[in-house]
Protein backbone atom coordinates (compact mmCIF):
# COMPACT_ATOMS: atom_id res chain seq x y z
CA UNK A 1 0.00 0.00 0.00
CA UNK A 2 2.95 2.54 0.91
CA UNK A 3 4.44 1.55 -2.46
CA UNK A 4 1.00 2.23 -4.65
CA UNK A 5 0.71 5.84 -2.70
CA UNK A 6 4.45 6.55 -3.50
CA UNK A 7 3.66 5.96 -6.96
CA UNK A 8 0.49 8.30 -6.67
CA UNK A 9 3.43 10.92 -5.24
CA UNK A 10 5.32 10.21 -8.26
CA UNK A 11 1.98 10.97 -10.62
CA UNK A 12 0.85 14.11 -9.30
CA UNK A 13 1.66 17.55 -9.98
CA UNK A 14 3.76 19.50 -7.14
CA UNK A 15 1.23 20.71 -5.17
CA UNK A 16 -1.58 17.88 -6.16
CA UNK A 17 -4.40 16.37 -4.71
CA UNK A 18 -5.00 12.68 -3.14
CA UNK A 19 -8.61 12.16 -1.94
CA UNK A 20 -8.75 8.84 -0.44
CA UNK A 21 -12.21 7.25 0.62
CA UNK A 22 -12.62 4.12 2.22
CA UNK A 23 -14.67 2.24 5.06
CA UNK A 24 -13.81 3.06 8.45
CA UNK A 25 -13.16 -0.45 9.97
CA UNK A 26 -16.21 -0.25 12.35
CA UNK A 27 -18.98 -3.04 11.08
CA UNK A 28 -21.52 -1.93 8.65
CA UNK A 29 -24.79 -1.61 11.22
CA UNK A 30 -28.02 -3.02 9.51
CA UNK A 31 -31.36 -1.42 10.72
CA UNK A 32 -35.32 -1.67 9.62
CA UNK A 33 -36.87 1.81 8.83
CA UNK A 34 -40.63 1.56 9.94
CA UNK A 35 -42.47 4.97 8.50
CA UNK A 36 -39.74 7.22 10.63
CA UNK A 37 -38.84 5.03 13.05
CA UNK A 38 -35.11 3.44 12.76
CA UNK A 39 -34.43 0.29 14.40
CA UNK A 40 -31.54 -1.37 15.21
CA UNK A 41 -31.27 -5.26 13.89
CA UNK A 42 -27.47 -5.82 13.90
CA UNK A 43 -23.92 -5.87 12.34
CA UNK A 44 -23.38 -6.76 9.06
CA UNK A 45 -20.70 -9.76 9.35
CA UNK A 46 -17.09 -9.39 7.46
CA UNK A 47 -14.59 -11.45 7.12
CA UNK A 48 -11.27 -9.66 5.97
CA UNK A 49 -11.76 -6.25 4.85
CA UNK A 50 -11.46 -4.62 8.32
CA UNK A 51 -8.34 -5.88 8.69
CA UNK A 52 -7.55 -4.13 4.80
CA UNK A 53 -8.62 -0.88 6.18
CA UNK A 54 -6.58 -0.63 9.00
CA UNK A 55 -4.00 -1.44 6.98
CA UNK A 56 -4.40 1.52 4.56
CA UNK A 57 -4.67 4.08 7.36
CA UNK A 58 -1.27 3.06 8.07
CA UNK A 59 0.21 3.35 4.95
CA UNK A 60 -1.43 6.59 4.37
CA UNK A 61 -0.47 7.57 8.17
CA UNK A 62 3.46 6.20 7.09
CA UNK A 63 3.29 8.61 3.94
CA UNK A 64 2.12 11.23 5.75
CA UNK A 65 5.03 10.85 8.72
CA UNK A 66 7.36 10.54 5.35
CA UNK A 67 6.21 14.30 4.65
CA UNK A 68 5.76 13.05 1.21
CA UNK A 69 1.81 13.91 1.84
CA UNK A 70 0.60 16.43 4.17
CA UNK A 71 -3.29 15.77 5.66
CA UNK A 72 -5.58 19.11 4.50
CA UNK A 73 -8.58 17.44 6.14
CA UNK A 74 -10.29 14.21 7.12
CA UNK A 75 -13.78 13.38 8.24
CA UNK A 76 -16.55 10.35 7.79
CA UNK A 77 -20.20 9.82 6.32
CA UNK A 78 -22.13 7.56 5.89
CA UNK A 79 -23.18 5.32 2.89
CA UNK A 80 -26.63 3.88 3.32
CA UNK A 81 -27.63 0.77 0.96
CA UNK A 82 -31.95 0.28 0.78
CA UNK A 83 -33.52 -2.79 0.01
CA UNK A 84 -37.27 -3.68 0.47
CA UNK A 85 -36.87 -7.28 1.31
CA UNK A 86 -33.72 -9.47 3.68
CA UNK A 87 -33.52 -11.66 -0.06
CA UNK A 88 -33.05 -8.61 -1.90
CA UNK A 89 -30.27 -7.58 0.24
CA UNK A 90 -28.61 -10.85 0.61
CA UNK A 91 -28.71 -11.70 -3.24
CA UNK A 92 -26.86 -7.97 -3.25
CA UNK A 93 -24.54 -9.07 -0.96
CA UNK A 94 -24.04 -12.60 -3.01
CA UNK A 95 -23.33 -10.74 -5.66
CA UNK A 96 -21.24 -7.35 -4.91
CA UNK A 97 -19.54 -8.02 -1.24
CA UNK A 98 -19.15 -11.51 -1.38
CA UNK A 99 -16.79 -11.76 1.84
CA UNK A 100 -20.44 -10.24 4.09
CA UNK A 101 -22.86 -12.23 5.61
CA UNK A 102 -25.98 -11.67 7.83
CA UNK A 103 -25.88 -13.58 10.93
CA UNK A 104 -29.51 -15.71 11.65
CA UNK A 105 -30.44 -13.70 14.87
CA UNK A 106 -30.20 -10.14 12.78
CA UNK A 107 -31.73 -11.92 9.70
CA UNK A 108 -34.85 -13.04 12.54
CA UNK A 109 -34.69 -9.63 13.62
CA UNK A 110 -35.09 -8.16 10.21
CA UNK A 111 -38.11 -10.53 9.02
CA UNK A 112 -39.86 -10.03 12.47
CA UNK A 113 -39.71 -6.37 11.84
CA UNK A 114 -40.64 -6.09 8.35
CA UNK A 115 -43.59 -8.35 9.42
CA UNK A 116 -45.07 -5.31 11.50
CA UNK A 117 -48.38 -4.53 9.62
CA UNK A 118 -46.77 -0.91 8.85
CA UNK A 119 -46.67 -0.04 5.04
CA UNK A 120 -43.85 2.19 4.48
CA UNK A 121 -40.55 0.08 5.55
CA UNK A 122 -37.48 -1.07 4.47
CA UNK A 123 -34.18 -2.09 5.66
CA UNK A 124 -30.97 0.03 5.63
CA UNK A 125 -27.64 -0.81 5.54
CA UNK A 126 -25.30 1.81 6.95
CA UNK A 127 -21.09 1.75 6.64
CA UNK A 128 -19.08 4.86 7.64
CA UNK A 129 -16.89 6.38 5.03
CA UNK A 130 -13.13 7.96 6.06
CA UNK A 131 -12.87 10.32 3.51
CA UNK A 132 -9.15 12.80 3.50
CA UNK A 133 -7.80 15.25 1.34
CA UNK A 134 -3.75 15.03 1.06
CA UNK A 135 -1.89 17.26 -0.95
CA UNK A 136 1.53 16.05 -2.00
CA UNK A 137 4.46 17.37 -0.89
CA UNK A 138 8.19 17.14 -0.72
CA UNK A 139 10.25 15.52 -4.03
CA UNK A 140 10.06 12.56 -5.71
CA UNK B 1 -33.70 -7.04 -6.79
CA UNK B 2 -34.62 -3.61 -5.30
CA UNK B 3 -31.46 -2.31 -3.21
CA UNK B 4 -30.33 1.05 -3.95
CA UNK B 5 -26.99 2.25 -2.75
CA UNK B 6 -26.54 5.78 -1.23
CA UNK B 7 -29.79 7.73 -3.04
CA UNK B 8 -29.49 10.75 -1.16
CA UNK B 9 -26.13 11.02 -2.67
CA UNK B 10 -24.03 11.61 0.42
CA UNK B 11 -21.00 10.00 -1.21
CA UNK B 12 -20.82 12.81 -3.92
CA UNK B 13 -21.65 15.69 -1.75
CA UNK B 14 -18.84 14.76 0.28
CA UNK B 15 -16.41 14.06 -2.94
CA UNK B 16 -16.98 17.29 -4.02
CA UNK B 17 -17.03 18.94 -0.76
CA UNK B 18 -13.31 17.50 -0.48
CA UNK B 19 -11.86 18.24 -3.89
CA UNK B 20 -12.14 20.66 -6.59
CA UNK B 21 -11.96 18.80 -9.64
CA UNK B 22 -12.96 21.73 -12.19
CA UNK B 23 -10.59 21.68 -14.69
CA UNK B 24 -8.48 19.01 -13.38
CA UNK B 25 -6.74 16.02 -14.48
CA UNK B 26 -7.93 13.24 -12.39
CA UNK B 27 -6.73 9.78 -12.29
CA UNK B 28 -8.96 7.24 -10.29
CA UNK B 29 -8.00 4.41 -8.80
CA UNK B 30 -10.22 1.57 -8.50
CA UNK B 31 -12.82 2.92 -11.01
CA UNK B 32 -14.83 -0.13 -10.69
CA UNK B 33 -17.99 -0.16 -13.25
CA UNK B 34 -17.49 3.83 -13.40
CA UNK B 35 -20.14 4.21 -10.71
CA UNK B 36 -18.28 7.43 -9.09
CA UNK B 37 -16.45 8.43 -12.36
CA UNK B 38 -19.80 9.52 -13.42
CA UNK B 39 -20.17 12.01 -10.48
CA UNK B 40 -17.18 14.42 -11.31
CA UNK B 41 -15.71 13.84 -14.76
CA UNK B 42 -17.99 16.55 -16.23
CA UNK B 43 -16.55 18.88 -14.34
CA UNK B 44 -12.92 17.91 -14.69
CA UNK B 45 -10.21 18.71 -17.57
CA UNK B 46 -9.59 14.51 -18.15
CA UNK B 47 -9.56 11.16 -16.53
CA UNK B 48 -7.80 8.43 -16.77
CA UNK B 49 -9.91 5.81 -14.52
CA UNK B 50 -8.08 2.70 -13.71
CA UNK B 51 -9.08 -0.90 -12.44
CA UNK B 52 -7.65 -4.04 -12.61
CA UNK B 53 -10.88 -5.81 -13.32
CA UNK B 54 -11.64 -6.61 -16.86
CA UNK B 55 -14.92 -6.82 -16.45
CA UNK B 56 -15.68 -4.05 -14.62
CA UNK B 57 -13.84 -2.02 -17.36
CA UNK B 58 -16.22 -3.45 -19.61
CA UNK B 59 -19.48 -2.37 -17.95
CA UNK B 60 -17.58 1.10 -17.42
CA UNK B 61 -16.97 1.56 -20.88
CA UNK B 62 -20.55 0.31 -22.13
CA UNK B 63 -22.04 2.66 -19.10
CA UNK B 64 -20.17 5.75 -20.00
CA UNK B 65 -22.53 8.73 -20.75
CA UNK B 66 -21.77 9.95 -24.22
CA UNK B 67 -20.70 13.78 -23.20
CA UNK B 68 -17.90 12.18 -21.09
CA UNK B 69 -16.54 9.62 -23.89
CA UNK B 70 -13.97 12.53 -25.06
CA UNK B 71 -12.41 13.21 -21.50
CA UNK B 72 -12.60 9.72 -19.76
CA UNK B 73 -9.60 7.02 -20.73
CA UNK B 74 -10.68 3.52 -19.14
CA UNK B 75 -7.80 0.95 -18.77
CA UNK B 76 -7.45 -2.32 -17.23
CA UNK B 77 -4.41 -1.60 -14.98
CA UNK B 78 -2.87 -1.90 -11.94
CA UNK B 79 -1.25 0.91 -10.76
CA UNK B 80 2.20 -0.13 -10.00
CA UNK B 81 2.38 -1.42 -13.69
CA UNK B 82 0.92 2.09 -14.73
CA UNK B 83 2.99 3.74 -17.46
CA UNK B 84 2.50 7.42 -17.15
CA UNK B 85 4.88 10.18 -17.39
CA UNK B 86 5.30 11.90 -13.62
CA UNK B 87 3.39 14.71 -12.63
CA UNK B 88 1.02 14.16 -15.18
CA UNK B 89 -2.17 14.95 -12.43
CA UNK B 90 -3.76 17.19 -10.89
CA UNK B 91 -5.78 14.55 -8.16
CA UNK B 92 -5.74 11.10 -7.48
CA UNK B 93 -8.69 9.66 -6.56
CA UNK B 94 -8.64 6.58 -4.33
CA UNK B 95 -12.20 5.29 -4.42
CA UNK B 96 -12.47 2.59 -1.94
CA UNK B 97 -9.11 0.75 -3.46
CA UNK B 98 -6.34 1.18 -1.45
Amino acid sequence: MVHALEKIQQLLQTDGILLDMHPTNEPAAIAVRLREQLIPAGWLNESDDYVEYEWADEALQHVVDDRRFARERVGTFEFVWHADTLNDLRTYLAEEWQNASIDEMTAGRIEELLKLPVHDKEILLSEAIRIARYRRVGTR
Amino acid sequence: MAVFADPEDTETRALHDYADFNGKCVLEIGCGDGRLTWRYADRAASVVAIDPKAEDIEIALEDCPEELRHKIEFRVARLEELEIPAEKFDLALLSWSL
